[in-house]
């Protein structure tokens, strides 16, 4: 494959790839941009704020519930996700009796539409209609109930469940393609040697899966930072955009109050913050490598 | 051979790419701002609806499209692009940019005008100079969607606005029904005793619909709201004002005594509506489009009430929400095909005609239109009890309250009053943010 090295055939493959992106990344990013630093409705001519709209972020209060939620979910999501995905590949990487079945049963709410997912968990958690509250009546324990969603304070955290409910099948499969990759005659070495499970895991799994734990932590990164149909499904951004995440606020400015301006801002400090926590991600990993 | 084994693949490449950037094809009738012809003769328009299902959703007007389809077979087509109300406007906003917008489409009537400023709208002087007769019929109702210099819109329906009741579940409450003269105290007590029946006295969601405020028109436009609404669009008078304070302070009161679901936050117009026709709620705030729904489910059960008057408030209580709705438009891209612009006339005369007023009728729906002699039948209750409520003679506002306000406006309105029944917002902060936002 010699010939196709030459420069100008792979400037010849790469140019439709690199003419994708630049047409649908690259230049809706620019046109995104430019449009946060203009008062702009959608309609008609947009006029130039400069930062006027980064300005109002700092005293719009939706703006700061919006980032807190993205926050709230970011870590839980984070965490339980990361861990607990890992944890189940291990699992089902293991000789268990019906792993097969268990891993397409994790792996199904992956294939589920997420517009559907939210759709199912109005039904578990609304607090009138909600599987939940209903059994927690009929327990007798009335007293437990909570505003799953639509309330002033769990919708947040319901999300993160749900989100986590989602991704949890499709990021364990990926570990378990990691875990896959791992060399069986290392793993007996590591068991001849005498280590036991945990000291096989920290010493021999997780050093080997560096890079699939970076693909799946980013993947949540990226991933938390554009939930968006669960929100809509479930709480509509409500009450009173107290469930909204970055998105879903930038979408309601966007589309709902036609403030096309700051909704573009909005979403240009979403991508921001997604990619400094990605770098500061990498960064950070990278520094443990060294 | 490799050169050409590696050109061939660049260019398959290349036109996958292209092939992928292609509209659709321009035979699809159905893509938005498509007009084309089926046949040689037969010319296709289409019409942008706010509703997902058209057929059930807005029955009416999706009957008045079928006859005109039939009346002009092989000559004209009308086809929907249709998409709940959401969905819709993001999606006309969106064709608005890319030049692809439907022939006729459903528009909000505060976003409207700034479609029309924008170019986007064709004026419609014309068709009714042309049209006399849909002019007559239409009365007056038309001059709401005319900014002065051009007739951008036309009313879709006609909208009578307020609280429909399920009387079979007031009278197991042993509740009065409410009167035109019921005050917002008595009006306290009802729901309250409702409440103790075990009932919801109000059915209402919030989620994705927070447009669905119909019956507090009646409770804005008793505070003033007519006569202030230039002042407040102006920046003269702030929303945070003392008569606004006490209406929204109505609002609270309701949701202080209970009358709201306690799941409201997660459930939208659609479940509310369905809480109601099941006969789990005793009033739902909504307008004639309704109607039909309620024949069907409670037949003459059904009740219709403005709303309560407020005797702190100066302002005139009886009103009688008639309103025009939102305007139907016509996109300005139609007047460059003269075959496009006489089937989009031919569809409006058709739309406004007395065989369309009569469907309007025949589905519990008022028309924008009015033609002696065409009333709705005995059968339908719901619409029934409306007339009977407009047979009053009460003064009617020219539009809704909330149809006043610039898009950002209205949204801070829907937000602010939600945000007071779900005890989110006092009634202060929920102004102060209309205030905001019409500074923006």
């Amino acid at each position: 494959m010699h010939w196709l090295s030459k420069k100008r055939y792979l400037v010849g493959m790469t140019l439709p790839s690199l003419l994708v992106y630049t047409v649908y990344i690259i230049l809706p990013i620019g046109i995104a941009v430019y449009y946060s630093l203009t008062k702009y409705s959608g309609i008609g001519k947009p006029t130039f704020v400069g930062f006027l709209n980064y300005a109002r972020m700092l005293e719009d209060k939706v703006f700061w519930t919006s980032l807190k939620n993205t926050m709230i979910m970011f870590v839980l999501a984070f965490a339980l996700l990361l861990t607990l995905s890992f944890l189940l590949a291990l699992l089902l990487n293991s000789r268990l009796k019906f792993a097969d079945l268990s891993k397409s049963l994790i792996f199904s709410p992956a294939i589920i539409a997420p517009i559907i997912v939210g759709i199912i968990w109005v039904y578990i958690l609304d607090p009138n209609i909600g599987v939940i509250n209903n059994l927690l009546d009929a327990i007798g324990a009335s007293a437990l109930k909570q505003k799953w969603i639509g309330g002033e304070v769990l919708s947040p955290y319901s999300i993160a469940v749900i989100y986590f409910w989602q991704q949890l099948g499709y990021l364990t499969t990926i570990f378990i393609a990691g875990l896959k990759m791992i060399p069986e005659d290392v793993l007996e070495a590591a068991t001849i040697d005498g280590t036991t499970f945990p000291q096989k895991v920290r010493f021999v799994i997780l050093p080997m899966m560096k890079t699939t734990i970076s693909t799946v932590a980013v993947l949540i990164i990226t991933g938390v930072f554009k939930i968006f149909e669960i929100v809509q499904q479930t709480t509509g951004g409500g009450p009173n955009h107290l469930s909204e995440t970055l998105v879903t606020y930038s979408y309601a400015q966007t589309f709902d109050s036609g403030n096309y301006g700051y909704g573009m801002s909005l979403a240009t400090f979403t991508s921001l913050l997604s990619l400094l926590i990605t770098a500061i991600y990498s960064l950070l990993t990278r520094n443990k490598e060294d | 051979m490799k050169k050409a084994l590696s050109l061939g693949l660049a260019l398959s490449m290349a036109l996958g790419l292209m092939a992928g950037c292609a509209g659709s094809p321009s035979s699809s009738t159905t893509s938005a701002g498509t007009s084309t012809s089926a046949s040689a003769e037969e010319t296709v328009i289409t019409f942008g609806i706010h509703v997902a299902n058209p057929e059930s959703q807005e029955a009416v007007t999706w009957q008045i499209v079928q006859a005109f389809n039939e009346a002009y077979a092989g000559k004209y087509k009308v086809e929907f692009q249709a998409a709940d109300t959401e969905t819709h406007t993001t999606n006309m906003m969106l064709q608005a940019t890319d030049g692809t917008l439907p022939e006729i489409f459903w528009m909000d009537a505060s976003q409207a005008p700034e479609y029309a400023e924008s170019g986007y709208l064709l004026d419609l002087s014309d068709f009714l100079s042309q049209n006399e007769a849909v002019d007559t019929a239409l009365g007056g109702m038309e001059d709401a969607f005319n900014n002065g210099s051009m007739q951008y819109g036309l009313p879709y329906q006609c909208n009578v606005q307020g609280f429909f009741y399920n009387k079979d579940i007031f009278d197991a409450a042993q509740v009065a029904y409410p009167t035109e003269d019921t005050t917002y105290d008595e009006f306290l007590t009802m729901i309250e005793q409702l409440k103790a029946a075990g009932t919801t006295p109000i059915a209402i969601g919030s989620k994705n619909s927070a447009y669905a405020m119909w019956e507090f028109n009646e409770f804005l436009a008793r505070y003033g709201w007519e006569e202030d609404i230039d002042a407040y669009n102006a920046g003269e008078t702030p929303f945070n004002n003392e008569k606004l304070v006490s209406c929204f302070e109505k609002v609270k009161g309701l949701a202080d005594a209970g009358a709201f679901p306690e799941n409201m936050a997660t459930i939208e117009y659609f479940d509310a509506k369905q809480l109601f026709v099941d006969g789990s709620a005793a009033m739902f705030g909504t307008g004639q489009w309704d109607c039909a729904a309620f024949d069907e489910s409670l037949g003459d059960s059904i009740g219709f009430w403005w709303g309560p008057k407020f005797e702190d408030s100066d302002a005139e209580q009886e009103i009688a929400m008639k309103v025009p709705s939102a305007p139907i438009v016509v996109s300005s891209k139609v007047a460059d095909d003269p075959a496009v612009q006489e089937a989009v006339y031919a569809f409006l005369a058709f739309y406004y005609s007395e065989d369309a007023t009569g469907i309007s009728y025949e589905g519990s729906i008022f028309p924008a239109t009015n033609y002696s002699g065409v009333a709705a039948s005995e059968t339908q209750y719901a619409m029934n009890q409306m007339i009977e409520a407009l047979a009053s003679g009460w003064a009617v506002p020219e539009a809704a309250p909330d149809q006043t306000l610039t898009p950002s406006v209205q949204e801070a309105l829907y937000d602010g009053l939600f945000g007071v029944m779900q005890g989110v917002y006092t009634p202060e902060q929920a102004l102060d943010n209309m205030d905001a936002a019409l500074a923006y």
